[in-house]
């Protein structure tokens, strides 16, 4: 599935402009360390984190887009380095369980 | 030179904390990871230093392994990755990240000893096992990752940059920390 697809699908708001590609595979987690260790490339991170080093670690692992939960707004100079790292970074309302029933009802793991 | 073409995995991945320590006679920094329960937070004479904690964070630990040869390497003696946003322009971590452009992310792996007073930091063999590793899977073919150890740094306490750590978590366990019993000598 397509990030726009996916966007329209389950009720995002998009962050920062992004470039439309196919993702696949999801993890959740709200620690960085973690994310380096589990986060797939090409992949969907589901987090409430929003600090900084939250992008330097899925740039890492070459993430392709980021949902941040609860409504959370990153800050600016995150979605900056967001845009400089070419991730799709967009914010749901649900909590983390409730996007993650939606990514698994649209066939996502 | 290994004829292996390798295809590096993360393993032996342990959890724990990157621990701080600040010697209040010199201004050297120090850190150790620790997989205790509870970061330690302790005082103690070192030698010539004594080491009082700055601070703590939770963080990650790994080794990486060739799934096609089998062979290991360590990092142990890495505590961390930064991501580096130095501009410095005596900086050569900086100077790397000019060179590459903007689809270059320069990531620094940082050893325990800001001084590199022993000579050593993050080993040449963990540093190219790094490199390959986070470029083998990379799906955006534009980018690149460039990893390169902390003694390339203008200054590791003055060197900018984004580090991997999640800074502010272990504030949850504070009370705990207080209450623990103290460990002489943290350092493993």
């Amino acid at each position: 599935m397509n990030i726009s697809e996916l966007a329209a699908r389950t009720g995002l708001k998009s962050v920062n402009a992004f470039s439309d590609k196919n993702v696949d595979g999801v993890y959740i987690s709200d620690m960085v360390s973690d994310i380096i260790t589990g986060a797939k490339p090409n992949g969907i991170l589901v987090t409430l984190q929003t600090h900084k080093s939250l992008i330097a670690a899925a740039n890492l692992v070459d993430v392709a887009m980021i949902v941040v939960v609860k409504g959370k707004i990153p800050a600016q100079d995150v979605v900056a380095l967001a845009d400089k790292a070419g991730i799709a970074l967009f914010v749901s309302t649900d909590d983390a369980w409730t996007y993650a029933r939606k990514l698994a009802d649209l066939g996502l793991t | 030179m290994s004829p292996c073409t390798h295809q590096w995995v993360m393993t032996n991945i342990r959890h724990g904390y990157l621990v701080v320590e600040g010697c209040f006679r010199c201004g050297a920094r120090s850190s150790y990871f620790s997989s205790e329960a509870v970061a330690p937070v302790e005082e103690y004479q070192d030698g010539k230093h004594s080491w009082i904690h700055l601070g703590s964070s939770q963080a990650v630990k790994f080794d990486l392994t060739c799934r096609l040869c089998g062979k290991t390497v360590s990092l142990d003696d890495m505590t961390a990755l930064m991501l580096s946003t130095c501009t410095n322009p005596s900086c050569a971590v900086a100077d790397l990240a000019r060179q590459g452009g903007s689809s270059t992310w320069v990531y620094v792996a940082l050893c325990g000893d800001s001084t590199h007073a022993s000579g050593r930091c993050v080993s040449p063999e963990g540093i190219r096992a790094l490199n390959e590793y986070f470029n083998q899977n990379l799906k955006s073919s534009s980018k690149s990752i460039v990893v390169v150890p902390c003694e390339l740094c203008c200054g590791i306490d003055t060197c900018q940059g984004i580090i991997i750590a999640d800074t502010g978590l272990t504030d949850f366990y504070a009370g705990e920390a207080a209450k623990a019993p103290h460990r002489p000598g943290g350092k493993k």
